[in-house]
């Protein structure tokens, strides 16, 4: 004889049952599915976290490292700018020191030669002059047979030499 | 014969009971109405109307269901003949 | 002909405390319970964080789904909650889904219901207790004027009654609808068969076969999700209310 309680009723042990079994499959579903999952995901989330502030991080290092890189390229064209303009500067100041000694030297060779040239002319002149005025004094001594007073010879000499050397 | 009269008044008084069907049925007519203005103006919250509008439903259904139980309680489970 | 709408039936009887009484509403929540467990374990078997299986993307979407109710409807404080209104929620949708399968609904008895009900009851009242200190839930209840006070105190203890009736009418009215349309059927194929002089060929039932497939859509399915989702519903409105 099979036994059923009424269709509406309210029986005690049932309702405790019920409290036993929600509390039960509460504290089992807490520990079984709840836990597990929320664990996984607040894993997940963190190694989310994570990959990005190791991205946000390599980003940032290799942002410097440009900027670095930038640097050193700039400086390093700074300095071979320096360098070939240093170069320059001395390629320039030899280029001018040696046109300055060239033209010293072209100078005091054209100075030397010209004072060689005086020299010359002079010498030449004075040599012509004795002999122009020895020349003189024979050919007067030959022209007019007589001997003139010396003092009155040069002068008469000098004379002549002078108004020749106009 | 006193069993006959409290079983037909049972069968009777679950009839009665069952008239509270009619409060909630006006009352979930309206609200599906109401929703259904409502989606027709913001069409895009459908889903938030759709639900909002089925838990007030089955709320307002409540003293539709507290007929129901009492038609149930008379029908099924009578503490009346126990009175015998 | 005798149409048969019974409370649950008795499985067997503990013999202490003067008999304790294990109905097939705590059986058929055992039975219940034991899925859930072996389903939690299947799901949460082999937890991954990266590159997750189907399986356990079920498993996150479900969490999250009960998680992102129980934060959308109480706010983020009651974040512990969110178990307990998972095994409530899935204790009732499964509880009232097992007619499917022809077993009795655990929430075709008040018993059930009601549990459930005072449960929340009583969480309401903790609630309120320890946000407003013993003296402050004795005052609101006092509230507006204290000439409400007798209404107040009807309407506290009207919500886990209403609440319990709610979901048992649901269930219980499919039930006897459902019980209803059996032996309707039943004698519908015994009026179509009853010329056969064959006992055999007329205690066929020929017309239970689909129809009450139709019915249960309704009755088991759009009931047993609105009912679930109605109780889990109200325990968090009344417990994130009563918590301010």
């Amino acid at each position: 004889m099979e036994k059923y309680l009424a269709f509406v009723t309210i029986d005690k042990w049932t309702l405790i049952f019920t409290w036993a079994n929600l509390l039960i499959l509460f504290l089992l579903m807490k520990k079984l599915f709840f836990k597990p999952i929320k664990n996984i995901l607040k894993q997940r989330e963190d190694e989310i976290n994570s990959l990005y502030d190791k991205a946000n991080s390599s980003s940032e290092k290799a942002e410097k490292l440009k900027q670095e890189y930038e640097n050193r390229l700039n400086e390093a064209a700074n300095e071979a700018n320096n360098i070939v303009g240093e170069a320059v500067k001395n390629a320039e100041a030899r280029k001018s020191a040696i046109i300055d000694d060239a033209k010293k030297e072209a100078k005091g060779i054209i100075d030397k030669a010209s004072r060689e040239i005086e020299q010359e002319k002079n010498a030449a002149v004075s040599e012509i002059k004795t002999d122009i005025s020895s020349l003189a004094v024979d050919i007067a001594k030959k022209v007019i047979e007589k001997d003139l007073k010396k003092e009155d010879h040069e002068k008469m000499i000098d004379d002549i030499i002078s108004k020749m050397g106009e | 014969m006193e069993r006959a009269i409290v079983l037909a008044a049972s069968a009777v008084g679950a009839g009665l009971a069952m008239i509270a069907g009619i409060g909630p049925g006006i009352g979930q007519g309206y609200a599906a109405g109401k929703a259904a203005e409502a989606v027709g103006r913001q069409p895009e919250a459908k889903g938030d109307i759709t639900s909002t509008m089925l838990f007030g439903c089955a709320v307002a259904e409540s003293t539709g269901i507290y007929g129901l139980v009492v038609a149930m309680i008379l029908l099924f489970a009578n503490p009346l003949i126990g009175k015998l | 002909m005798n149409i048969e709408v019974n409370g649950p039936k008795i499985v067997f009887t503990i013999p202490i405390f003067g008999g304790i009484n294990v109905t097939e509403t705590v059986v058929n929540s055992w039975y219940i319970m034991a899925f859930i467990v072996i389903m939690s374990i299947y799901l949460t078997h082999g937890l991954r964080v990266k590159k997750p299986s189907k399986k356990q993307v079920v498993a996150e979407k479900l969490y999250l789904m009960i998680h992102n109710l129980v934060t959308d409807v109480m706010g983020k404080k009651f974040e512990n909650f969110v178990p307990y209104i998972g095994a409530l929620f899935t204790l009732s949708i499964l509880g009232s889904l097992s007619s499917l399968l022809g077993m009795r609904p655990l929430t075709a008895d008040l018993s059930t219901t009601l549990g459930w009900a005072l449960i929340t009851f009583m969480m309401v009242q903790i609630t309120n207790i320890r946000t407003n200190g013993f003296l402050g839930y004795l005052k609101s209840f006092t509230q507006p004027v204290a000439l409400l006070t007798p209404l107040n105190l009807i309407s506290e203890v009207a919500n886990p009654i209403s609440m319990a009736f709610r979901h048992f009418g649901n269930v219980a009215s499919g039930v006897v609808i459902t019980s209803l349309v059996y032996s309707a059927l039943a004698a519908l194929s015994n009026f179509v068969l009853g010329f056969i002089p064959n006992d055999f060929i007329k205690s066929i039932p020929i017309f239970q076969v689909g129809l009450p497939a139709i019915l249960s859509i309704y009755f088991d399915l759009f009931t047993s999700f609105l009912q679930a989702y109605i109780i889990s519903m109200l325990t968090m409105v009344f417990v994130s209310s009563a918590a301010e």
